[in-house]
């Protein structure tokens, strides 16, 4: 039997709604009998994963946390998406924000400014949206592929940084350890909530959401930026030029994801270490993506993903889940939502049986 | 067996939840321990030896341990270590140099939780680091290498450039030098605790080289070993014996058995008597032991191995005793003066002998 995806003339809205309460409800179910077949009690965990992240103030509080660097990576790389420019390398924007950002601690150990902060992240915006630019300069010039330029500048991103934590920016007091000293606390970003670890790194994303809607939704720059990716030719005749929609995505993706690295160093981490990002500039990707590219979405669907994570977490302290079961689990939701995002949009069209 | 506090959910959803705070309630039940680890608990290595020693522990003092793998060192582990605490647990171990900072703000917070932490430098009351004597195995094992290595070049995949993997590289090369004192090691540092694929290039790599003994330091993976395997060389690794992914090449292994040492710190937090030191623990602590030696050690070798043993436990040697050199060649442990322990955990140098200088 031949079949093919048809798209259809309008996805409705119901189903669009209905798409990721369908994914949750098939991987709950799959989960489940995987759970079931394990041994584990697959109605705690399960149970674990999806409700304790909502369930106490300090719970929702790491949920926060863990959205910040995503909204604001995700709200980022969506402006680019949307005009087919596919920055991939957050992870290495983020990268090089955090050392840019980690600067001024790092060779200012003495400097008692309480506003350190600000100059760090306007640093890591800076390093960020140049490390972007780098492809987006091959991608203008020599029509060099930015997915491919973007991914392999972020391998060179951790090797950069494994040089700085393993040579000139080790702690003197670290006993050789990969990483920098602890930073003073001017350049620590001020709390958001009190008790928690919620910084002012939420702000920085929420105020994202804010600027990408009303740039995307409203501005004329926006409005280019998507007509350069829906449709190149008809913006090459109304002479919008696509070099200029290349150069802006990447260097807003890159100065967010930036930002997202310059808050996690001054916020959560207090110093520059290997593990920066626990892979934000990949997980944006998705959460861009099941956001529907769209501000709004992505704002719901970066607290969906942190709270994933921090359910996963807390099914292995509590419901005794191994962590590749936790992973599991996570995969398994996100196949079923672009599953069923995918049948919003189109429908299978059976087109006669096999031939020989 | 691990076990969890199944009971939480249930009286925390009802409750509205306060699981924040620490759950009282807990105290009169059995002693709740929780043990995190940077890489997975495979069947062998560091994370194994871990769960092994706490499982013993637990079931001395009759507690229960949550098991918490594969914890990348940063917010994430912060978050779960604190987590694991407000739902109960009172015993906590901590198995990477990297949840040091995260370790001692909780230790802070819950001046009632007790906290092992492993290869660390930071002692508070309620917050001990332990770290093994592994350089006094590995000396023996430089001996038992230098008696096979027909090129007179041995080698070592080594994880973190940081002083106690370092010493354990200083001592094997001095083990070999005691039998051949002319013999060389070259080092590669994978900076990874868990990282399959570069361990197996390092080791090829070492090979090619022209080393024929490896000493596969601090890797929670068998890669290095089943690649010396498949090369027909000897290697060695730390931890828990791993002879049955090197039936024919296997040299033997430096182990650790934390089960003495996790079940009296944990009896010490039973009975309050718990106290913030540094735990430096060896061969004649019964923490570290020699086992699974190859049999192709010529005979007179393995006696002077034997022998060297017996001194070690006995005190009557240490490895990291002067004269030792530095790779420029300055004198840094001068004849007859043997390192005090706080040099030992400190050591940031290599000794003459192994030719790759270190990651400054």
């Amino acid at each position: 039997m031949r079949f093919e995806l048809i798209r259809r003339d309008r996805a409705s809205l119901e189903m669009a709604l209905m798409a990721p309460v369908l994914a949750l409800l098939a991987a709950g179910l799959v989960s489940w009998a995987l759970f079931a077949a394990m041994g584990v009690p697959a109605g705690r965990a399960l149970w674990t994963i999806a409700a304790t992240p909502f369930s106490t103030w300090y719970d929702f509080s790491e949920v926060l946390v863990k959205t910040a660097p995503l909204l604001l990576i995700a709200q980022g790389l969506a402006i680019g998406f949307r005009a087919r420019v596919f920055n991939i390398g957050a992870e290495g924007q983020l990268l090089i924000g955090a050392i840019c950002a980690s600067a001024i601690p790092v060779l200012l150990p003495s400097a008692g400014s309480p506003l350190l902060w600000v100059a760090m992240m306007a640093l890591g915006m800076v390093g960020g949206a140049a490390w972007a630019a780098i492809a987006a300069f091959w991608r203008t010039r020599l029509n060099a592929n930015e997915i491919l330029v973007t991914l392999m500048l972020s391998l060179i991103a951790a090797q950069i940084l494994t040089y700085l934590l393993l040579g000139p920016w080790k702690d003197p007091m670290g006993m050789n350890f990969p990483q920098t000293r602890m930073f003073q606390p001017g350049a620590l970003l001020p709390g958001l909530l009190p008790g928690t670890r919620v910084n002012l790194s939420l702000l920085f994303g929420v105020a994202a959401t804010i600027a990408a809607y009303v740039f995307m939704q409203r501005s004329v720059t926006g409005f280019r930026l998507i007509v350069t990716g829906t449709a190149p030719r008809a913006a090459g005749y109304a002479g919008v030029s696509a070099a200029r929609g290349v150069w802006l995505s990447l260097l807003i993706s890159g100065a967010a994801a930036g930002l997202a690295g310059a808050a996690e160093v001054a916020g959560p981490l207090g110093q520059l270490q290997r593990s920066i990002s626990q892979g934000y500039g990949f997980a944006a990707i998705i959460v861009a993506y099941l956001g529907g590219l769209h501000p709004v979405g992505i704002a719901v669907s970066s607290l969906v993903m942190s709270a994933i994570y921090i359910g996963g977490d807390n099914a292995m302290v509590f419901a005794d889940l191994p962590q590749s079961a936790v992973l599991v689990v996570q995969g398994l939701l996100l196949t079923f939502y672009l599953i069923a995002a995918t049948f919003v949009r189109y429908r299978i069209a059976w087109t006669g049986t096999a031939r020989a | 067996m691990t076990h969890t506090r199944r009971a939480f959910l249930g009286t925390a959803s009802a409750a509205g939840l306060a699981a924040a705070l620490p759950l009282r309630a807990s105290a009169q039940d059995a002693l709740q321990i929780a043990l995190m680890v940077p890489s997975p608990a495979a069947d062998v290595g560091w994370s194994r030896t871990l769960l092994d020693g706490t499982e013993a522990a637990a079931g001395a003092v009759g507690g229960e341990v949550t098991f918490l793998e594969s914890i990348s060192e940063g917010p994430d582990a912060d978050r779960i270590m604190q987590r694991a605490v407000s739902n109960g647990a009172r015993f906590v171990i901590l198995g990477s140099f990297g949840y040091m900072n995260g370790g001692l703000q909780l230790a802070r917070r819950f001046p009632d939780v007790s906290i092992l932490h492993a290869s660390g430098y930071q002692t508070a009351p309620n917050f001990s680091p332990f770290a093994a004597k592994y350089y006094q195995g590995t000396y023996l094992m430089g001996m038992a290498a230098a008696a096979l290595s027909t090129s007179g070049k041995i080698g070592s995949v080594s994880a973190f450039a940081i002083p106690e993997l370092i010493t354990s590289i200083n001592a094997f090369v001095l083990g070999a030098q005691a039998v051949n004192p002319e013999i060389e090691c070259s080092v590669v540092w994978v900076n990874s605790w868990f990282d399959p694929a570069s361990e197996r290039e390092a080791a090829q790599a070492l090979i090619s080289q022209g080393c024929d003994v490896l000493f596969s330091n601090a890797q929670d993976t068998p890669s290095v070993i089943s690649v010396a395997e498949e090369a027909g060389v000897y290697a060695f690794n730390l931890n828990s014996p791993m002879k049955s992914y090197a039936p024919e090449k296997y040299l033997g292994v430096v182990g650790t058995d934390w089960a003495p040492f996790f079940t009296a710190q944990a009896q010490a937090h039973v009975d309050g008597s718990f106290e913030g030191a540094n735990h430096y623990l060896g061969m004649e602590d019964e923490v570290v032991y020699v086992s699974d030696w190859t049999p192709d050690i010529p005979a007179d070798i393995k006696t002077r191995i034997d022998q060297t043993q017996a001194e070690i436990v006995s005190g009557a040697f240490n490895p990291m005793t002067g004269p030792l050199t530095d790779q420029s060649g300055t004198v840094r442990v001068e004849d007859g003066v043997t390192m005090t322990r706080d040099e030992i955990q400190a050591m940031d140098w290599h000794v003459a002998g192994v030719t790759t200088p270190l990651p400054n």
